[in-house]
């Protein structure tokens, strides 16, 4: 398996940043549970392991862009319907989209409220825009809601890569399996 | 640690190296501005030194005016605030340096960072405890020289702690009076502010910078 993409499948790179932002998304909501539940000190800690993800997504999701523009994508096989077409592309359009917007909201909320946030101790990211109460409101609502928008499309996402390999019998799941052989 | 097994388990041994390496990586902070050094507080003073300190021109702050601000590290991000509320007395003369006295009164519940949910977790029995410690006082018992400014040799009590605490400052003569300004770090620890799980330094930093500014004006 090489590290970069050919036409018929994923590159290593593309592998590992695919599972590995599921892997921190799932873990994202998780922290943002227990933070919920938490106050003082707790919540304090809680939800700054959360910006530090959620910041380390972003910075995946800027490699992952670049290098799905640098590289050949895998093609849909030839038996894949038209409205399946259009429904995978709105989908990966929306996942792209997602993994920038939710990490974006997360970062305005934090400068909105006059804190600022940096990676795992680091370094700091710069103060997007300055403190401001209805800033932060509006974008805690829509850091919500795009979290609703985003689970609801990772699952027909899901949902159509089960159908490709449970259904369909071909290779578009396997092609995107860490350890995934195609025939 | 505690946070990270409870809440990461499936991350905890990247972030157990990640945060390793970042406490490894803190750089070694400056020794604190306190009375480390030999007791030779003042021998910038030649002539005058037993002067009568009441016989020194004396200015307080005008209401309203001055900027007393802090500055720290929270979660890797740097934080800032002010104190609304403070106060600042000074009998000063240039020539008599030694017999030069600073006091300066801070209501600490008037601490500001812009954000309430922070303010109201720093004046908690955690950290500044405001409710049992309202005030924080400076009061220096003279000045000295230092470099091409002056510093206060005094002692500062926060937080019920007192500690010798000599702090840089420039002064100013303005129209009306003088103008004290300067910054300098303290660090919260040795006043005991930052108790519980609040004591890590890992999310909130030592070291406080205090920046300051403070137009006097001259008394009668």
């Amino acid at each position: 398996m090489s590290i970069r993409n050919t036409t018929r499948s994923w590159g290593s790179l593309s592998k590992a940043l695919h599972w590995l932002i599921v892997l921190l998304i799932i873990n994202q909501w998780v922290i943002a549970q227990r933070a919920d539940a938490l106050t003082g000190f707790q919540k304090f800690a809680t939800l700054n392991w959360h910006k530090w993800f959620g910041m380390t997504i972003f910075m995946l999701a800027i490699v992952r862009l670049l290098w799905r523009l640098a590289n050949p994508v895998p093609d849909l096989t030839a038996e894949t319907r038209p409205w399946e077409r259009v429904l995978a592309k709105i989908s990966h359009v929306l996942l792209y989209a997602l993994i920038f917007a939710m990490p974006l909201t997360g970062w305005l909320m934090s400068s909105a409220k006059a804190y600022g946030v940096s990676w795992f101790n680091v370094f700091q990211f710069p103060d997007l825009v300055g403190k401001d109460d209805r800033l932060y409101e509006l974008m805690h609502e829509t850091h919500e809601v795009l979290f609703g928008v985003l689970v609801a499309t990772a699952l027909l996402h899901a949902a159509g890569a089960l159908k490709h390999h449970f259904v369909d019998h071909n290779d578009v799941l396997r092609r995107m399996l860490p350890f995934g052989r195609i025939k | 640690m505690r946070i990270m097994t409870n809440y990461l388990a499936p991350f905890a041994i990247s972030a157990l190296l990640i945060s390793t390496a970042c406490s490894g990586a803190e750089p070694p902070a400056p020794s604190p501005p306190t009375a480390a050094r030999p007791a030779a507080a003042a021998p910038a003073a030649p002539a005058s030194t037993t002067a009568a300190a009441g016989a020194l021109p004396r200015f307080v702050q005008a209401a309203g005016a001055g900027s007393l601000e802090f500055e720290f590290v929270q979660a890797g991000a740097v934080t800032q605030g002010h104190f609304r509320k403070f106060a600042t007395e000074l009998q000063y003369d240039e020539n008599q340096l030694a017999a030069s006295k600073l006091k300066v009164t801070v209501q600490m519940p008037s601490l500001d960072t812009q954000e309430k949910d922070r303010d109201e977790v720093l004046a908690s029995a955690e950290l500044f405890d405001t409710g049992k410690f309202p005030t924080a006082q400076y009061s220096a018992t003279g000045l000295a020289e230092r470099g091409s400014g002056l510093e206060a040799v005094g002692k500062l009590t926060l937080h019920g702690v007192t500690r010798d605490v000599r702090v840089p400052l420039t002064i100013r003569t303005t129209n009306n009076g003088v103008e004290i300004s300067g910054e300098t770090t303290i660090r919260r620890l040795e006043f005991g502010v930052g108790q519980g799980d609040w004591k890590s330094t890992e999310w909130v930093g030592d070291e406080v910078k205090l920046r300051y500014r403070v137009p006097l004006t001259r008394s009668k």
